[in-house]
């Protein structure tokens, strides 16, 4: 499918007062609200050409259907990488993760995927195709729409094209697995972002022992992941192995092959679900609240009697939570009022995946935002006639 | 009648009246507008709130003015209203050193919060070089860049979140974390057009273990931004890569005694900060491209007080060039990495054919040119050669698939070039945005959006 077959599709959905859900690789279903009404299905699958490979400017130009495994396959000889991180990278697509506004692990590090997106094509809900910004690294010229567009899980038009200032790869990469007894923890937790070399990601997981590795009984683990240079990089193990040794950690184990393997994987458990039997939440907090604010919202799900994996991403303060129970009938039961207790817990808590029937009705996007008014303002300026994935974004958007 | 509900609002203290304290308020760096109705100096928010009110009541546009050091025209009156200075909301208002943040005012400058939050060990990224004087909320306005950008990106990723006097005169919050649309980057550099910002949360960094300087001289500027290009095609993203020509160099040798040589074609300036054990390599790695690319010579800073000369140099390299010409107009594109070289020849051939000296000093690793073009304002052919060679100098920059400002914005200088650059439909999306946030047009009218309104004609002005 060609940009123009997409934007006459539109049109035609615009002049007949008719809606559209977009989807693009279909990783992030779990997300967002059911569409209000019944609508047509726009698929960007068929969007899937990079459009410019620009290694020597540090930049690339792919169309929104592009996955993220493509993307990554088309940098990878040239020693570039953009670290979007978001799950099921061999399905996911450039446009879909931006426009949910995925953030990953390693954003701490190198960026929010917005802070790499340098232009973009967007197609309206008119059928209007729309530029904003180009292949240049910095530009000022007028708004930066494409920011905009990044995060607005599709309502505002759909993400064509996108522009990305690339990133060189680090030299190095090392995993440590490390079993983390209850009373190291907070410790332990507390002296990965004051390292020297802090690492590219660090998880603090209970749980999902299906999806990630490592092997910790009934207590939590941690996997901890290093980029960087050959020449720090034993430097950088000493002195995160005597950290962890302070804080009391009795063993940390070296993972030196499978380490991107083992990271996706860690990714991939955000959306992983339990046939219909769970729901996956996600708070994004400050990183010094994150160890309570994941205990807080366990023991809470304890009280509901829901069994609990848990994933915090201990350099950014992201807490990932699935609750689950023995089947779906059992979650049922319960998922509403949990839904409720926990955003009285965590107001800005949003559901990230889950197949039971019962997401439609679950707050999946959290208290509205303070802006909302103009957001909805925006919309409506934008797609009057509600084309663009219909009530499916935070407050209905 | 304006001036006294202004006075009853503000205090007789806080607001100007008199032409010649107006007058001081109708120019920037760049050029002169119209003189304001009254010019404002809010110590609070809701001062803020009070003086739009006011200004809508009385049908009067709105101009939020920093330091006033853009280089654009943003902060002129285009059409008069009241400016609102930020001169007296210049506090750091909370600092947070475990969550690595601040709160700031917007008319504080921008070197003063790094400077009030040194010995935490922590800094603010973005360095544009007027940071001696140029103001938070103006950077935040303009999307300001700066030498350091090149690996810290621009000012918009490293604002967390705003609060904003509205053109009604409410105020609400924005943070990058809110769900919903990003209407935080929104607003950045949205240059006043989209609301007024009265203050900024933003995100502190790690002072680096090590940084290191260097220097490397090359026989012409082409050679020197073929070294550019090949840098980064090689993968290699240093914190600063900056370029200085002769004329440029001998001109802040003159004003800084610096320690830049004056006899090659070009020199770069060469930061990178990071790991102590890294930087020996990353030497090599630089050193081996640039003699590659015929370097002349390279070397290191090797002191701390070297460095920061060699950096007091560079930022103050616009200023030095009244050594070396009555007037300067500083022209601002950004063109892709690897078109560096075919940039700076066509520049050259560019003030060649108008019979006008040009200085370069630019931030190279981004493809950012900043050619000055040198003149004499009291001679109107030599003004009419710039505007010209300015206009050819955008029109290389789009040619070469580049965009017509990298740093200092649109302001009122170009914004007829944005059709240049933009289709009708592109420019219809941002005025969605504008109608949504400003639909009066009262925030810094004339703006950014081409137009052909009955304004004054704004032409370079002496810096
Ligand atoms: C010598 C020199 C060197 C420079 N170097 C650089 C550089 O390296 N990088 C770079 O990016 N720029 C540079 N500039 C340009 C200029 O300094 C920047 O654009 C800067 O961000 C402007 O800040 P200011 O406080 O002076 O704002 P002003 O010039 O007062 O205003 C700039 C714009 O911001 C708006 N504005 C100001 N405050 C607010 C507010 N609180 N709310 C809403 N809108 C507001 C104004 O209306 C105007 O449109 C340089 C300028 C000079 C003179």
């Amino acid at each position: 499918m060609s940009i123009e077959a997409l934007a006459a599709q539109l049109a035609a959905a615009h002049r007949e007062r008719t809606s559209v859900t977009i989807v693009g690789g279909n990783t992030l279903r779990g997300m967002g609200r059911p569409a209000a009404t019944a609508t047509g299905i726009l698929s960007t699958a068929g969007l899937n050409a990079i459009v410019e490979d620009a290694p020597a400017d540090l930049t690339i130009a792919a169309q929104g259907g592009v996955t993220l495994r493509t993307l990554a396959q088309t940098l990878a000889p040239h020693g570039t990488h953009v670290p979007f991180d978001a799950p099921v990278a061999s399905e996911a697509t450039l446009g879909g993760t931006l426009a949910a506004g995925w953030l990953g692990p390693r954003r701490h590090l190198y960026g929010r995927p917005r802070d790499l997106v340098i232009g973009s094509t967007i197609v309206l809900a008119d059928g209007t195709l729309a530029r904003a910004g180009g292949m240049v690294v910095k530009n000022v010229a007028g708004y930066d729409m494409s920011r905009l567009y990044v995060g607005s899980f599709g309502t505002l038009g759909v993400l064509a094209q996108v522009n990305l200032k690339t990133l060189p790869q680090p030299e190095r990469r090392r995993a440590f697995a490390v079993r983390l007894p209850e009373h190291t923890r907070g410790r332990a937790i507390a002296v990965l972002s004051s390292l020297r070399v802090p690492p590219a990601a660090a998880f603090w997981i209970e749980g999902f022992a299906a999806q990630i590795d490592g092997d910790d009984g009934l207590e939590g683990r941690l996997l901890v992941f290093l980029e960087c240079s050959a020449t720090i990089l034993e430097a950088a193990t000493r002195d995160l192995r005597s950290a962890l040794g302070r804080a009391g950690v009795p063993e940390t184990r070296v993972i030196d092959a499978g380490v991107r393997e083992s990271f996706e994987r860690a990714i991939d458990a955000y959306v992983a679900c339990i046939g219909e039997r769970s729901i996956t939440y996600r708070v994004n907090g400050p990183l010094d609240e994150a160890e309570n604010a994941a205990l807080g919202a366990i023991e809470l799900a304890r009280r509901f009697e829901l069994r609990t994996d848990s994933l915090v991403d201990v350099m950014n303060g992201d807490v990932i939570l699935r609750v689950s129970d023995l089947d779906a009938r059992a979650l049922g039961s319960k998922i509403e009022m949990f839904d409720d207790a926990l955003h009285d817990l965590a107001p800005r808590a949003i559901v990230i995946a889950g197949n039971h029937p019962s997401r439609p009705l679950l707050n999946v996007w959290g208290a509205l935002p303070e802006g909302f008014e103009r957001m909805r303002a925006l919309k409506h300026r934008f797609d009057p006639h509600g084309v663009l994935n219909p009530g499916r974004f935070v407050g209905g958007l | 009648m304006l001036h006294e509900r202004l006075i009853d609002a503000l205090g007789a203290d806080a607001v100007k009246t008199a032409p010649e304290d107006l007058a001081v308020y109708a120019f920037d760096a760049y050029t002169t507008g119209r003189l304001p109705s009254a010019v404002v100096l809010p110590r609070s928010t809701n001062d803020v709130s009070a003086v739009v009110r006011i200004a809508r009541a009385y049908d009067e546009p709105i101009v939020p003015r920093g330091a006033g050091t853009g280089l654009c025209g943003g902060a002129v009156p285009a059409c008069g209203g009241i400016v609102i200075s930020f001169t007296r909301m210049n506090r750091l208002l909370e600092f947070d050193p475990v969550r690595r943040r601040a709160r700031v005012q917007p008319g504080l400058v921008n070197l003063e919060l790094s400077k009030q939050i040194a010995s935490s060990g922590l800094f603010y990224a973005p360095d544009p070089s007027s940071q001696k004087v140029s103001t938070i909320g103006g950077n935040v306005a303009t999307n300001a860049g700066g030498p350091h950008c090149l690996s810290y990106g621009t000012t918009v990723n490293h604002v967390l979140g705003l609060e904003i006097v509205d053109e009604r005169g409410d105020v609400f919050q924005t943070s990058i974390d809110d769900t919903g649309y990003d209407l935080t980057s929104a607003l950045v550099g949205s240059e006043g057009t989209l609301g007024i910002v009265t203050a900024v949360w933003v995100r502190l960094l790690r002072q680096p273990e090590s940084t290191r300087v260097w220097l490397a001289t090359f026989p012409d500027v082409e050679a020197a931004s073929d070294a550019v290009s090949a840098i980064v095609a090689n993968g290699i993203v240093p914190t600063a890569l900056e370029m200085m020509d002769r004329t440029a160099a001998r001109a802040v040798e003159a004003a800084f005694h610096a320690g830049y040589p004056t006899d090659c074609g070009a020199v770069l300036l060469i930061e990178n900060a990071g790991y102590e054990d890294d930087m020996q390599a990353c030497e090599s790695a630089l050193a081996a491209i640039a003699r590659e690319r015929g370097a002349t010579s390279w070397r290191a800073a090797r002191s701390q007080n070297e460095r920061d000369a060699l950096w007091a140099g560079r930022k103050g390299a616009a200023g030095a060039m009244g050594r070396i010409s009555p007037n300067y107009y500083l022209q601002d594109v950004c063109v892709r990495r690897s078109t560096l070289p075919k940039a700076l020849h066509a520049v050259e051939e560019i003030a060649r054919t108008y019979r006008l000296t040009v200085a370069n000093v630019f931030h190279a690793g981004d493809g950012n040119l900043h050619p000055m073009l040198c003149y004499d304002k009291r001679d109107p052919s030599q003004v009419q050669a710039v505007i010209e060679s300015g206009n050819e100098i955008l029109r290389a920059a789009i040619a070469l698939g580049g965009t017509v400002s990298g740093e200092h914005g649109i302001g009122f200088e170009k914004r007829e070039a944005m059709t240049a650059v933009y289709s009708t439909d592109d420019l219809a999306a941002m005025a969605r945005v504008r109608d949504v946030f400003d639909p009066q047009r009262v925030l810094n009218p004339e703006k950014i959006f081409p137009s052909g309104s009955a304004c004054p004609e704004v032409r370079p002005q002496s810096a």
